[in-house]
């Protein structure tokens, strides 16, 4: 679904021409590639090209502008949320019946929910627990996965196969019902959420770079490093990591939405974030009952979900285009 | 003249499941200074290896030099430790790889890519080593080098590339090149620009050059001395005149005959060897190159041929070698098995 957007590095506008024989821009620059830009290429590294594709690509620039928006929102909610909107978690018992299920107006942009607390307040609070399960869950899966992965491909043999079939255990049960197998063990609680995407994430993380790795080892540069004298640290560091890490780059910005996604799911279920600590899913749940009456209560959390997983979605594909370099322009 | 490097008797053999490939079976020459050695024979004959086991670049525990010694200016190469194998790789014996669309990184610039070798064996700082790269290609031939060490391989054309890593190869001004099949990637023009690079680039560095090729056209122009493998024996040495004018292999002689010649017009035909190498785990016995040889009689069956010598160093291991009238063109055929 993702891959419908197809990066074309020549059809984007103002793409200088260049003199096949040297690659050099035939044409002066055009406004899209100051003289500075020119000037400063020496001081370009991998990174540096692969932001200056990713720029290009507006589909992606508009996931990663909505992803630092939510960011700063959820980072400076206490600083201005609560005095203009309302406690997000307060309910105040001797006034909820005149507050509940307000539709949206100027004190409250989303309406109210069915406990009077101000929908645009509950919002913002769920972004900091969906985008703190991103980043963490994404985290633990990420960090489990590169060791694993790593260990399977660089040692093989017995470690492979052992690590490899734990992982295809893991993928081989339903995610959500493992998941919530997993917090019925630990508890349920705002952590054991984190811990069990993290568990559930690591063995397609695993997968990616052990197969990543054993592509590039499988390189002739590897060999040429090896034969220039390099150590085999330098070998890993320099020449096996850069072209094997792209992906898991790829893979953890995508999983970021997809772990937004199973909190949610959690959540809605009863099993993650629990009342009254707003979550999108959870929200999502309450909304149930007033689907049609009250439709605000239903539609802000659902758009923030949509919007916040698009986001990371794109931001991913599009770092799937800027971080290979035969696209380069 | 000094010599280099001295390959004695060297055995590389890798132990498979399916068993024991013999794939450098008693190899052994000698380089000295300023040399080329050309290493000729089919895919599989033990070219590459002989050069990965110089270089101890041989992945155990399949892999391993099982007899023989490898001796660098009176070192023993066989027996370094790891921090001494790293300097002798790079710094002072370079390797040039066949293909070079896959041996330079693609998320490397070209020129950090030279710059490599410089910082790990030298210790040059990034700016130095970087200015040393630009260098280093202009040295080859590259136009532009100043832009064009900021590019990544993928805008390198395939000829180019191969300049580069003839550049990262010179960067630490190695004693020893070694070149595996440097243009059996490349089309035939760009081929004799890349061989005269290299004969230009070793008269003004003086540097051996061992030339690793299946194509004797590619060793005629450049090397001094030729060694001809088969089936990870070699069969033949001399010089190249040796080699080329009076050979004494039948297998040298089918691969002269496999080559295409502008000056002899009369058959226009090529004769190719018939059959194809052996399997190196199911060598045949006797003479491995037996079933394909025209020439073959009872004893090639049933006796493995000693390499001798039979003019100076131009020797073979064939048992009729040092019959005078078994040579190219006068030897009676008998008749072919394979």
């Amino acid at each position: 679904m993702t891959d419908k957007h197809i990066h074309d590095p020549l059809a984007e506008e103002g793409h200088p021409v260049k003199d096949f024989r040297t690659g050099v821009p035939a044409t002066p620059p055009t406004e899209d590639v100051p003289a500075s830009a020119i000037a400063s290429r020496s001081s370009r590294t991998l990174w540096g090209d692969a932001w200056r594709r990713l720029r290009k690509n507006k589909l992606a620039m508009a996931g990663l502008i909505w992803a630092i928006i939510m960011i700063l929102v959820a980072l400076s909610a206490d600083l201005w949320v609560p005095q203009r909107f309302g406690d997000p978690k307060y309910i105040d018992t001797t006034t909820v019946s005149q507050r509940m299920l307000l539709p949206p107006s100027a004190a409250h942009p989303f309406g109210t929910d069915r406990m009077g607390r101000d929908i645009f307040a509950r919002v913002v609070y769920g972004s900091r627990i969906s985008l703190a399960v991103g980043v963490i869950a994404v985290a633990i899966e990420v960090v489990i996965g590169l060791i694993l992965g790593a260990i399977a491909a660089y040692y093989g043999k017995l470690w492979d196969s052992v690590i490899m079939r734990i992982a295809d255990v893991f993928l081989a049960f339903p995610y959500i019902l493992f998941a919530i197998a997993l917090i019925a063990v630990m508890g349920k609680g705002f952590m054991n959420v984190f811990i069990a995407i993290g568990i559930l994430g690591w063995p397609s993380i695993a997968r990616v770079f052990r197969g990543s790795i054993l592509s590039v080892k499988e390189n002739e540069y590897v060999d040429a490093a090896r034969a220039l004298g390099a150590s085999d640290l330098r070998i890993m560091t320099r020449h096996i990591m850069p072209n094997a890490i792209a992906p898991i780059i790829v893979y953890a910005t995508m999983s970021i939405g997809g772990a937004i996604l199973t909190e949610a799911a959690l959540s809605f279920l009863g099993m993650g974030v629990q009342p009254p600590t707003p979550s999108w899913g959870l929200m999502l749940s309450d909304a149930r009952a007033f689907m049609f009456t009250a439709p605000w209560v239903m539609i802000y959390p659902g758009f923030a979900i949509l919007t916040t997983v698009l986001a990371f979605v794109l931001l991913g594909d599009g770092l799937r285009d800027a971080l290979d370099v035969k696209m380069k322009d | 003249m000094e010599t280099l490097l001295a390959v004695e008797n060297l055995k590389t053999y890798f132990f498979t499941r399916d068993g024991v490939v013999k794939a450098v079976d008693g190899v052994s020459f000698s380089l000295e200074r300023g040399q080329t050695l050309g290493v000729v024979g089919e895919s599989g004959s033990g070219k590459s290896v002989t050069a990965m086991s110089i270089m101890r670049l041989i992945k155990g525990p399949q892999g391993r030099v099982v007899e023989g010694s490898i001796h660098f200016k009176g070192q023993d190469v066989l027996a370094m430790d790891d921090e001494a194998v790293r300097d002798l790789r790079g710094n002072r014996i370079a390797m040039i790889f066949q293909d070079p669309m896959t041996s330079l990184n693609p998320v490397f610039r070209v020129g950090d890519q030279i710059a490599e070798s410089l910082r790990v064996h030298k210790g040059l700082s990034k700016a130095e080593a970087f200015e040393r790269a630009v260098e280093l290609l202009k040295l080859v031939g590259i136009p532009k080098a100043e832009a064009r060490a900021r590019d990544y391989p993928h805008q390198f054309s395939g000829g180019m590339r191969q300049r580069a890593m003839i550049a990262m190869a010179l960067a630490c001004d190695p004693d020893i090149l070694i070149a595996d099949e440097p243009t059996t990637a490349l089309d035939v023009t760009i081929q004799a620009q890349i061989l005269e690079l290299m004969i230009e680039l070793q008269e003004r560095t003086g540097s051996a050059i061992i030339m690793i090729t299946h194509d004797l056209g590619v060793v005629a122009d450049m090397a001094d001395n030729v060694l001809v493998m088969y089936a990870g024996k070699p069969v033949e040495f001399g010089t190249a005149d040796e080699v080329f004018y009076s050979p004494l292999h039948p297998y040298t002689w089918g691969l002269l005959d496999s080559l295409p010649r502008h000056d002899v017009s009369e058959k226009g035909e090529l004769v190719p060897i018939v059959g194809q190498p052996p399997s190196l785990i199911d060598v045949p016995p006797g003479c491995a190159f037996h079933p394909r040889c025209p020439y073959a009689r009872e004893i090639c069956r049933t006796q493995v041929p000693q390499f001798r010598a039979i003019e100076g160093d131009h020797g073979s291991a064939c048992h009729f070698s040092t019959d005078p009238s078994f040579r190219r063109g006068t030897a009676s055929r008998t008749e072919v098995t394979a």
